[in-house]
């Protein structure tokens, strides 16, 4: 940070969610875009920073969108980076290298029958052809693994698992946008399919096709447009990539823990000062892993803190309130990041946390991100 | 059985496969401190040395986690199947198979079964111990 120029989110946009054929990535992102744009009230040749993630190019994407911008980036579709192309564009802004930066995800995995695990897998450490003579496969494989060990190490169960799915799905069901409303309890969760034990069809996320886009600019800026600004006070990665090839001992704990600590401390705020948390929910287990690396939930202890119904609207810590990827929509945390400006700006509807002013991102990953936005500037 | 997916053979891990033909678990060594590493890497991350070799380890371990798979994702695995994390007594972990019908638990002592899959490719299995 140099001067006094701090970053805020000026607009968001998305497309729908869902099966879209005939809509590729550049579409959706272009969607996108235009949708946040116009919620910013600027125009495109106002925007001089593009970062693009998952969508292939960024020339055919700035060729498509008539965009010539003093800065751009292509990003890995992996969900991990939406926490990167954020904090980057923080940085951008609050260097003076750019003055505004629209972030652009476009995805079309659906349409196009992606799949995760399988022959091209590369998503953790070593190349999946490494594995796959004992049949190991898939990030959801991966989280298998490290859900067992936790229920080993800590007595967590699936009674406790439980709660997350039904809770992002009974928030999934008051928001039109989600993929999935249809509730369930704990027998449909129970009784639902296993696909890696013991992970069931219920903790996977959601791949479907969609777009978001954010626009990032100074404050100052921020407070001449449309809608009000809603800061990123606080923001921080920490990567663990050294033996990343299998599940990391401590679920992430440390990385997380730092990455937490570091963004609520530049941010001025605590985390008992968070009035809702999206929280990146590829599967069931990576929510429990945040909870505890955050420090919302004792270390171990994830498992019972969910059963007291922390995370429903109208509890302490109103979580992923649009259903997350577990039933909103897989859009790789970028939804996630949409639904925390729109929080803060009043705008959810039936599923709005009343007056909601602080809202904590937080992705576990080999890149753990945490993001602290605020409707209030300091 | 010859369906199943081959591993790369071209890679930085070829002294582990070729140490399968003959019946021994080889990792990498750190020259700096000793550590055990799989899979390869350049580097140490502990100690920062760039020196390693391969050496034979003691084919035993321990499952650290295990998961049951009940989709199928490759060729020649009919679900269900199970692939357990095998922490080796060195210290390097491999992911693998139980052979035999007991259940794979978290702290099962297990030991190496080599098993031939092609003229170059021998699989590294576990055993109850």
């Amino acid at each position: 940070m140099s001067g006094n120029i701090t970053a805020a989110v000026c607009g968001v946009g998305t497309t729908d969610y869902g099966r879209l054929p005939g809509q590729s990535a550049y579409d959706l992102g272009l969607q996108a875009l235009r949708a946040a744009l116009d919620d910013a009230g600027l125009a495109l040749s106002e925007v001089d920073g593009l970062i693009v993630n998952r969508i292939p190019s960024y020339q055919r994407f700035a060729e498509l969108a008539g965009h010539d911008p003093d800065y751009v980036l292509t990003t890995p579709g992996q969900g991990r980076f939406s926490g990167i192309c954020i904090d980057t564009a923080k940085a951008l802004v609050e260097s003076g290298r750019c003055r505004t930066v629209a972030l652009v995800y476009g995805n079309s995995g659906r349409s196009d029958g992606m799949t995760y695990g399988g022959k091209d897998e590369s998503a953790y450490g070593s190349e999946g052809r490494m594995w796959f003579p004992c049949g190991m496969t898939s990030p959801g494989a991966f989280h298998a693994l490290m859900m067992q060990r936790h229920m080993h190490e800590f007595g967590t169960t699936p009674e406790q698992m439980a709660h997350v799915p039904i809770t992002f799905r009974r928030h999934a069901a008051l928001n039109p946008k989600a993929v999935m409303r249809e509730e369930f309890d704990l027998d449909g969760y129970m009784n639902a399919r296993p696909i890696c034990d013991p992970l069931k069809l219920l903790d996977y996320c959601l791949i479907n096709d969609g777009g978001a886009a954010l626009i990032v600019t100074g404050a100052d800026r921020a407070a001449d447009l449309r809608k009000p600004p809603v800061h990123i006070r606080g923001s921080a990665l920490r990567t663990a990539f050294a033996g990343s090839t299998f599940p990391p001992e401590d679920y992430w704990y440390a990385p997380l823990n730092q990455a937490a600590t570091r963004g609520f401390a530049e941010a001025g705020l605590d985390r008992s000062d968070m009035d809702a948390l999206m929280v990146y929910d590829n599967f069931t287990p990576t929510v429990l892993f945040s909870l505890e690396g955050c420090g919302y939930a004792p270390r171990g202890e994830s498992g019972a803190w969910v059963s007291e119904g922390h995370l429903s609207l109208g509890g302490s810590l109103p979580a992923n309130t649009s259903g997350g990827h577990l039933s909103e929509s897989y859009l790789q945390g970028w939804a996630l990041n949409v639904e925390a400006v729109l929080q803060i700006r009043g705008e959810c509807g039936a599923r709005q946390v009343a007056g909601a002013r602080n809202v904590h991102y937080v992705a576990a990953a080999p890149v753990c991100s945490s993001i602290v936005y605020s409707g209030d500037a300091s | 059985m010859t369906e199943i997916p081959l591993p790369p053979l071209d890679g930085p891990e070829l002294p582990f496969w070729q140490g399968l033909k003959v019946r021994e678990v080889r990792v990498q060594q750190c020259g700096g401190c000793g550590r055990h590493r799989f899979p390869a890497a350049a580097i140490c991350t502990a100690c920062g040395s760039s020196e390693a070799a391969w050496v034979a380890v003691a084919p035993r371990g321990t499952v650290d986690s295990h998961c049951t798979f009940h989709k199928a994702y490759l060729p020649g695995f009919q679900p269900p199947y199970t692939v357990i994390l095998v922490r080796l007594d060195s210290g390097a972990k491999v992911f693998s198979n139980l052979v035999g019908d007991t259940p794979p638990h978290i702290g099962m002592a297990v030991e190496a079964v080599f098993e031939p899959l092609t003229d170059d490719v021998t699989l590294l299995k576990f055993r109850p111990a």
